[in-house]
């Protein structure tokens, strides 16, 4: 992003014509970011709740006083309960390798606080993905242009990854066919040759049944799974009850149709998956990848540029997590809580000694994005849970913190970002000064270690020491990449083959315990787990719950379950995907962004308007035993049969009752990497 | 909102903006261009490319939001997709110049 300063100040921002992946293109969320960085609510000044837990009115007071009532809170807090009795909450509301995902971990790991599982995104995928092909960048998204069968798995590229799409219309305009599978009728649907709709949850069966059909039709790439696999015997014998009619009852589609697809995607070489977050939020969410993340070796697609599966580039970045993490200053045996399930932790749900007495939130919304948010409310309305919210903006958590901090935007602090989009590292450079008295993550966390007593240095590296030791300069992958080539250039493609003789796993090579793609996976003997990149780099207190070693179809829990039983109380299966123009609770304060999506919305089908009396334009109730949100109908068939779709993103305290999808959001995990179940939802939706 | 081609474009048609487009959401007319704002995913890349400002967020218009998208969507549905840059229009240059003064 190129970023426009007059005066000191920004006046405009647009994406570097250069840069060779997004090509001066930005997108809905960011395309004004002045607008977030000078919003009039934006917070300049630390400040004290002065008022009731959830009303919002605060008093400005000092940073000095901020941080000596923080410390002197938690060293009481530590001497009565210890210190797990405090819980940071946080995630990616900034990006970055100094001020995102860990910014705080050496300092919460210091400090002996119950770690964070942060399951919000692709953790479970992650964990599928992992025991499969191992951590691996996967094929090069800009050598889709080489696809000839492009399948965008539960992936609204358009909405939430729309760097990636001219890469797909060139494969496209060369005649590569473009498939699309995702319950959810979108723009992205609407660009594909075949759009495929199955119940929400049952993608695996999809997936199985495809396995199924490329071996019993010998469409296998049987020298590539000779001498690249392990499993395929088990793998094999296994699929035998996976049969395409099978998939058709469990999903929907067609049976012949299942079986076209597996013969195209099989035949037309290289062929391509792109799997969304999407993908994992239901209960059989990661047994979905474990399948998806064979095809490719079965069919021999990671052969050639163009081939194989796409997830997270993340993994070709040479981060050293161990320096991000310091999961070596943790105070062995510390309890983990999974951030699902802060509504029970606050609440005494967990039944876990000691109760959370202390909750630090920074990078993260949570009263919009995490589920039993009913619960959640209860909980931070405790009187005697000390809460500091650390953010750009009042957002409907941060109305309950006791202190609230100010945190920079992207374009007021330095950072170096890697992607999980592409393979291009980024050097964001400070372009105006902070507002007010806003300060960075990594700013706090010096600042809240000087508070603590830490003296050990590491606490106090600067953001360009951060920034230097979290990479690892000498890996082949970072050849030719220097400071002074970010400084000038903005970002650098890392040292990898070009993406049109890019094939990473054209000779094997996979990163997993075998080295091979493992069909069965040796690593489900030590049952589920999330990566330590999730949970503070810790691997301690684990799920280690069992899991199949061969890619197995578990039903949805809820979701499809109930239109089975007459008279179901919540006959609907709910979704709740990304909206277009907000980035999960990000932007959701911004009038453009608000403004171009509306009101809160619920997709239902005709069929299920139709026996409700619902009309375009009416207003319903959404609700479950969980909760209920108020929305307005729109009747079309971007929701199918039994299905309903609320994108998320929208904030409570702009909405009608207050709640919103996330109110009726289960707190169930799937069955792989703390993956959240958001997508096998049971509900019922009734006229205002 | 979508972005949408304001009259700017009239008689210029630079075509800049749809070599840029990720999504080929523009019409062409014979003396114009025109955004479905049902294709038009708002990356806002065309915006800095337009050589006479002919392209706008419907957001920051002060009035006619509304008539300017329905014209763009309606054309839109009548006109033909282009993706490639053309030449613009031999009355482009005069046009631009009365637009900048």
């Amino acid at each position: 992003m190129l970023v426009k300063v007059e005066n000191g100040k920004v006046t405009g921002v647009q994406g570097n014509p250069a840069h060779p992946f997004t090509q001066g293109r930005l997108c809905a969320k960011t395309s004004h970011y002045q607008e977030r960085v000078y919003h009039p609510e934006r917070l300049l000044y630390p400040m004290r709740r002065s008022g009731p837990k959830g009303t919002g009115t605060f008093e400005r007071i000092s940073w000095d006083e901020a941080l000596a009532t923080i410390g002197e809170r938690w060293r009481t807090i530590i001497d009565t309960d210890g210190p797990t009795a405090i819980l940071p909450y946080s995630y990616l509301g900034t990006q970055g390798i100094v001020n995102g995902l860990t910014v705080g971990d050496p300092f919460f790991n210091k400090l002996g606080a119950t770690i964070s599982e942060r399951t919000f995104c692709d953790s479970g995928a992650s964990t599928a993905y992992v025991m499969t092909v191992g951590p691996t960048p996967g094929m090069d998204p800009e050598s889709l242009v080489h696809s000839r069968f492009i399948i965008l798995w539960a992936c609204n590229v358009l909405s939430t990854n729309a760097h990636l799409w001219p890469f797909i219309d060139t494969a496209r305009r060369n005649g590569a066919k473009l498939v699309v599978i995702d319950p959810v009728k979108t723009g992205t649907t609407a660009m594909a040759d075949l759009h495929l709709r199955p119940r929400p949850g049952t993608d695996a069966a999809l997936a199985l049944a495809m396995i199924h059909v490329i071996i019993r039709e010998g469409r296998v790439d049987r020298d590539y799974v000779d001498r690249h696999t392990i499993g395929f015997d088990e793998l094999s014998a296994h699929v035998a009850a996976y049969t395409p009619e099978f998939a058709a009852a469990e999903t929907g589609i067609d049976a012949e149709v299942i079986r076209n697809l597996a013969r195209d995607y099989a035949s037309a070489q290289p062929s391509a998956i792109r799997i969304g977050v999407a993908i994992e939020r239901s209960a059989g969410g990661g047994q979905v990848v474990r399948a998806i993340a064979c095809l490719p070796a079965l069919v021999g697609a990671w052969r050639r540029p163009g081939g194989g599966l796409l997830q997270l580039p993340l993994w070709a970045f040479p981060v050293r997590w161990d320096r991000l993490h310091r999961a070596d200053l943790t105070t062995p045996g510390t309890r983990v809580i999974n951030q699902w399930k802060l509504g029970a932790a606050l609440t005494g749900g967990l039944d876990r000694e000691p109760p959370i007495r202390a909750l630090f939130v920074y990078n993260s919304n949570p009263l919009v994005v995490a589920p039993d948010q009913l619960r959640l409310q209860q909980g931070l309305a405790r009187e005697d849970l000390f809460t500091v919210v650390s953010e750009q903006f009042m957002t409907d958590t941060a109305r309950y913190a006791d202190l609230l901090l100010p945190a920079t935007t992207q374009v007021e602090q330095d950072d170096l970002m890697f992607s999980w989009g592409h393979l291009y590292l980024s050097l964001n450079r400070q372009a105006v000064a902070a507002q007010g008295e806003a300060i960075s993550n990594a700013e706090l966390f010096r600042r809240l270690a000087t508070v603590m007593g830490y003296d050990d240095p590491f606490f106090q590296r600067s953001d360009e020491t951060i920034l230097r030791e979290s990479l690892d300069w000498d890996a082949p992958s970072m050849r030719g990449i220097t400071m002074e080539l970010l400084e000038t250039q903005g970002y650098a493609r890392l040292n990898l083959p070009a993406a049109d003789v890019f094939a990473p796993h054209a000779d094997g090579g996979f990163p997993t315990p075998s080295g091979k793609v493992e069909m069965k996976a040796s690593m489900a003997a030590g049952g589920n787990f999330v990566l330590p990149t999730f949970r503070q780099g810790s691997n301690e207190h684990q799920d280690g719950s069992p899991v199949p070693a061969l890619p197995t179809y578990r039903p949805p829990r809820e979701s499809g379950v109930a239109d089975a039983v007459p008279g179901a109380r919540y006959p609907l299966a709910m979704m709740s995907p990304k909206s277009h123009s907000f980035l999960n609770s990000s932007y959701g304060n911004l009038r453009r962004q608000a403004v171009r999506e509306g009101e809160q919305k619920l997709f239902i089908n005709p069929a299920d308007a139709g026996v409700r009396g619902i009309r375009s334009d009416d207003l319903v109730r959404v609700r479950n035993a969980r909760g209920a949100f108020v929305a307005v109908a729109k009747v079309g068939d971007e929701a199918m049969p039994g299905v309903v779709v609320a994108p998320m993103g929208h904030w409570l305290a702009r909405s009608r009752a207050q709640a919103t999808p996330a109110a009726l959001n289960p707190t169930v995990l799937g069955d792989l990497g703390g993956a959240p179940t958001f997508s096998d939802n049971a509900v019922e939706v009734e006229l205002v | 909102m979508p972005h949408v081609v304001t009259d700017h474009c009239a008689a210029c048609r630079y075509t800049e903006c749809v070599a840029i487009c990720p999504v080929d959401c523009f019409h062409a007319a014979d003396d114009r261009l025109y955004i479905d704002p049902d294709v038009c995913i708002d990356c806002a890349a065309c915006v800095p490319v337009c050589p006479v400002k002919a392209i706008v967020d419907a957001f920051d218009l002060e009035a006619g939001a509304d008539e300017l998208i329905a014209l763009n969507r309606q054309r839109s549905r009548e006109l033909p997709v282009i993706a490639e840059k053309t030449a613009p229009l031999p009355t482009a240059e005069a046009r631009r110049q009365a637009l900048k003064s």
